[in-house]
């Protein structure tokens, strides 16, 4: 029961965030950000702790099973992660691609690589450099659930964008 | 000699032994391909509907006994024999009944069904072993081979694997690879290294000490090294490790985006990759300082795990150009690749086999993976696991063993099995995956 009383919790919770993002524009500026650190230095200079928030408040992207192609909540995650990084536009960022465990680990070593060329690609085309970016696939190997069931596994199939000055 | 056949059943060759007719016995070696000309235990590997041959492995015996143990040296044969697929190990009396010089009474042992008999002495001379071993046709009643290998105490298991090796030579007319090694990567939360073990999972050593991510080890053919993948530069690039030492890896290929899934060539001077220079992933050839030679898949589909034909002129790989991952073929000159999975929506991972009449696979079924064979026409699809999810399978260097990952057990680990999945065992202890079986190693 307590499961699934916190299954039910989580759902609601997870609704709320989706409706309230839906409601909301979907791009937030970088000006409504409300993560401490954000606004204290100048486009370009970035302190160590400033960084921490801004790797922080950059959104993962997540992908349906075997598939890298962008979903709409996908195409929002990378567009608000654009915003972020135009408005630091020295910092360098690294997307990773990842799989969830089921699969070959080769084969999910290809599909984490076209996952983090896809957000790379759509980055490119809001205005992204390329020279910013970088892409690694790390496939199946670094999950950030371990656990084998259906919502570890929708959390594992992501790219993340990994800022550094 | 007698191929088994697949239709004589074990009962049926007991009761024909029992009931003792010459008549009988002389009409079974006629049904079974006996080859006259050369009196001698052998198993046609070429025979499709070929059963298990009856075996027996006595205990080693000596007259130093406390030294070594006799049945663990035994042991090692009959695990050997087993794995093979080819035999069927049948315990032997202990002691076993011996004529008065010293040979076995092989009259006594027929009622067994036993076919042949293995039995086998050693001498221990201060860090030396010897070890003597007869293998005996038990309807002929005659001796058909004697062997004796020397060397170090500390390698018994591999004297041992040398024994069988040549054991499986004299039946089957082609050596076995029991002196093998099969490499593998370690699963820790935050590292994978490769490690190395013998087929049958002993003297297990880590080969790697990177402290990142390592994948999809590939033994070069000479058996000196191997290529792999490894995230030493934070990207997965293609490096080399040579056995003499684990420390001096050497980079291969570190173009931007994927150097993954390497593969040498049959001749060892060219490795197959999969290259995402131009973003998709593709199958390239390179040279072994990492210089491309061709790009060898084109389209928009995601092509990666190449494996050589043992002959090096085509490369079967996966690709998902057609919305699933299937197994294509493609000359490794160039040219239009061919689909030859054609059921199941998920097939990766192939293995060519050393005699080149096979493909070996993952594919996922009812939800689950499973190893599988195909022939490279894409004929004769069998599937050779059902329990649990099972993949990464490799040929060993005969051709006659598979090593695979399995999580059957509750956690994946490496197993090996026969060619044909009728035995199917867990060889590793720890936790891991990617298994690539060792060329012969010479010592």
């Amino acid at each position: 029961m307590d499961n699934r009383h916190l299954t039910i919790y989580f759902t609601a919770l997870m609704f709320t965030i989706i409706l309230a993002g839906g409601c909301a524009k979907k791009i937030v500026r970088p000006n409504d950000m409300a993560s401490p650190g954000f606004g204290l230095a100048g486009p370009g200079s970035v302190v160590e702790s400033e960084l921490q928030g801004i790797q922080s408040s950059l959104k993962t992207v997540y992908f349906d099973f075997d598939n890298y192609s962008l979903s709409p909540e996908a195409q929002a995650s990378i567009d608000y992660d654009a915003e972020v990084l135009k408005r630091y536009p020295n910092l360098m960022v690294v997307i990773e691609g990842h799989c969830d465990e089921r699969g070959t680990a080769e084969y999910n070593l290809a599909l984490g690589e076209r996952r983090a060329g896809a957000v790379a690609e759509r980055l490119a085309a809001l205005g992204i450099p390329s020279s910013r970016m970088n892409t690694v696939s790390f496939g199946s190997e670094l999950p950030v659930d371990p656990n084998h069931n259906e919502e570890a596994w929708a959390k594992n199939r992501r790219a993340y964008l990994r800022v550094s000055k | 000699m007698r191929a088994y056949s697949y239709y004589t059943h074990h009962a049926e060759r007991k009761r024909a032994i029992k009931v003792g007719g010459l008549l009988l016995c002389a009409i079974l070696v006629i049904c079974l391909t006996w080859d006259s000309s050369s009196a001698k235990l052998l198993i046609d590997v070429d025979n499709p509907n070929l059963g298990k041959m009856p075996i027996m492995v006595a205990q080693f015996t000596s007259n130093q006994p406390g030294s070594l143990n006799g049945s663990e040296l035994a042991s090692i044969i009959r695990t050997d024999l087993t794995l093979s697929g080819l035999f069927d190990v049948i315990e032997a009396p202990q002691p076993l009944p011996l004529t008065q010089n010293g040979d076995p009474e092989l009259n006594s042992l027929s009622s067994s069904g036993a076919q042949a008999l293995v039995m086998g002495s050693f001498q221990v001379n201060g860090s030396e072993l010897t070890v003597e071993c007869r293998l005996y046709d038990i309807s002929l009643q005659k001796l058909d081979l004697g062997k004796r290998f020397t060397g170090p105490l500390s390698e018994h298991r591999y004297i041992i694997h040398r024994l069988t090796d040549s054991l499986l030579e004299k039946i089957t007319n082609l050596r076995g690879s029991f002196t093998t090694d099969i490499a593998f990567i370690v699963d820790d939360p935050r590292t994978r290294e490769i490690f190395l073990m013998n087929y049958d999972g002993y003297n297990l050593r880590p080969l790697t000490d990177t402290k990142v991510l390592n994948l999809s080890p590939d033994w070069a053919p000479d058996g000196k090294g191997l290529i792999f993948t490894s995230y030493i530069k934070g990207r997965p690039d293609l490096w080399y490790v040579p056995l003499s030492d684990g420390r001096r890896v050497v980079l291969i290929s570190d173009r931007k985006g994927l150097n993954a899934s390497g593969r040498f060539s049959p001749d060892g001077s060219k490795i197959a990759l999969s290259l995402s220079v131009k973003s998709i992933p593709k199958i390239f050839i390179i040279n072994t300082r990492g210089d491309i030679i061709n790009q060898l898949t084109n389209g928009l589909g995601n092509d990666i795990s190449p494996t050589w034909s043992p002959d090096g002129a085509n490369i079967a790989y996966v690709s998902d150009q057609a919305g699933t991952p299937q197994i294509y073929i493609v000359p490794v000159t160039g040219g239009r690749p061919k689909r030859i999975t054609l059921s199941n929506a998920y097939n990766t991972d192939p293995d060519w086999s050393p005699r080149g009449d096979e493909l070996v696979f993952t594919s996922k079924i009812d939800g689950r993976f499973q190893i599988c064979v195909i022939k490279p026409d894409g004929s004769d699809f069998r599937v050779l696991t059902n329990k649990g999810s099972n993949q990464d399978p490799a040929w060993s260097p005969d051709g006659r063993m598979i090593a695979f990952t399995s999580n059957r057990d509750g956690f994946k680990r490496i197993f090996v099995m026969d060619a044909k999945g009728t035995v199917q065992v867990p060889v590793s202890n720890k936790s891991g995956k990617s298994p690539a079986w060792s060329p012969r190693l010479s010592k």
